[in-house]
């Protein structure tokens, strides 16, 4: 959008929750905290301060970043009326999370199949009936503040005890699991098959930029060039988790990745057209 | 309104100043915190080879290998994801998590780590195995001789 201002500022309110993260778990992106069982470290009493603290800070800046951008009207120009995803189309190709949110779709995994403390801490669904760039930018800009809330009220309500359940026996093979998350983009789907030795059979991972990848043809329809992009970054894409396909050859190890062309073909053939 | 908006904006701007640090040459103004889990390092004199390490590694970096009497352990860690499980089950502690994180390299042996380990070799099958007791290993390997002059 050529509005780098705001990003480099973002990037640098968001730095301190990457230093206290890296406290907490010990790494600042791969944290390795989440065993079958539960956590395998505790938020210590010195930390808990040193959170709130930040997360003070965090939340007087964004509210000066949101007041700023407020009333930037080139900026409300690239956002207000572009990319519209309609609400019936919106609920037609399944699209989850802020995108849905931004089109009126009032749906939260949090909310809806509460896990793991969400039904003790209850986010508030931010909705908007806007349809557009700015709606979905804006779900996300109240999504901060509202995990902000969330955050003061984990640390405050957060109960003693063990964090980590005992598990004594071998988990048993054959058996499944399916769980929704909310993730940040939306619903993130895991399933798990579980096999010989512990160890995990099939794991299917259904990101939620597969679901809101397909809406992206309706909502640059008829659209200029120059807005395509921002509308496509305006649901947060992430790529990687569905640009490619490998397949492994067990017996050989060979690994061969499928091309464009290929998979393309693939799914003609698949779905008869 | 706008003008308004784009002066918040240089406000925000201004107030920050320069927040960017020098890397990698310069000073290292934000070291790790306390617990950073950052490259491995094995002390392979503690190790024992029972391979737990390689069994809960999630990216399964750890690969051993058996010939007669030594057991080699191989540690590919470009592939770690720095979860510190190997330090955190590893009986003896041999494995302990550094604090060094500038990884980047050119050359993919800065990355590897290879070890071999004198086990013992089973009177019946053939294969390298432990001995039951650090006592057992004495009686094949040997005690250690005094050094002269010390």
């Amino acid at each position: 959008m050529g509005f780098d201002t705001v990003l480099m500022q973002t990037w640098r309110i968001r730095e301190p929750v990457m230093w206290l993260c890296e406290q907490i778990t010990g790494n600042r992106k791969t944290y390795g905290m989440n065993l079958i069982g539960g956590v395998r470290r505790d938020i210590t009493s010195e930390q808990k301060p040193k959170i709130l603290e930040v997360v003070d800070r965090i939340e007087k800046e964004w509210l000066a970043v949101i007041d700023a951008i407020g009333g930037d009207t080139p900026l409300m120009m690239r956002l207000k009326g572009v990319g519209v995803l309609k609400h019936s189309d919106a609920v037609n190709y399944c699209v989850t999370g802020p995108t849905a949110r931004g089109s009126g779709v009032a749906i939260d995994s949090r909310v809806d199949h509460p896990y793991c403390a969400y039904d003790y801490l209850i986010p508030e669904k931010k909705v908007q009936e806007g349809c557009d760039n700015l709606a979905r930018t804006l779900v996300r800009l109240e999504e901060t503040i509202e995990s902000i809330r969330l955050v003061r009220q984990g640390i405050k309500e957060l109960p003693e005890g063990p964090i980590m359940a005992e598990i004594p026996e071998e988990i048993p093979p054959g058996r499944e699991g399916v769980r929704v998350v909310e993730a940040p983009r939306g619903e993130a789907i895991h399933y798990v098959l579980t096999g010989e030795n512990n160890r995990p059979y099939r794991w299917k991972v259904r990101a939620p930029t597969y679901m809101n990848l397909e809406s992206v043809p309706v909502m640059i329809q008829g659209m200029e060039l120059a807005d395509v992009p921002i509308a496509i970054a305006s649901y947060d894409p992430c790529f990687s988790c569905t640009e490619r396909l490998e397949v492994v050859d067990r017996k050989s190890g060979k690994i061969r990745v499928y091309t464009n062309e290929e998979l393309i073909t693939l799914s003609r053939k698949k779905s008869g057209r | 309104m706008m003008f308004k908006s784009k002066l918040k904006e240089a406000i925000i701007c201004f107030k920050a100043g320069r927040v960017t640090m020098p890397f990698p040459l310069g000073p290292e103004l934000h070291p790790p915190g306390d617990g950073f889990r950052g490259k491995i390092e094995v002390d392979m004199e503690k190790c024992i080879g029972c391979g737990g390490c390689a069994n809960v590694c999630p990216a399964r970096l750890i690969e051993l290998s058996d010939s007669e009497t030594t057991r080699i352990i191989e540690y590919f860690l470009k592939r770690c994801t720095y979860c510190g499980r190997c330090a955190e089950v590893c009986p003896e502690d041999a494995i302990t998590m550094t604090r060094e994180y500038q990884l980047a390299t050119n050359d993919n042996n800065d990355l590897y780590i290879r070890n071999e380990l004198y086990m013992g070799t089973c009177g019946r099958c053939g294969r390298c195995f432990k001995p039951q007791s650090a006592l057992d290993k004495m009686m094949v390997t040997g005690f250690r001789q005094k050094t002269e002059g010390k």
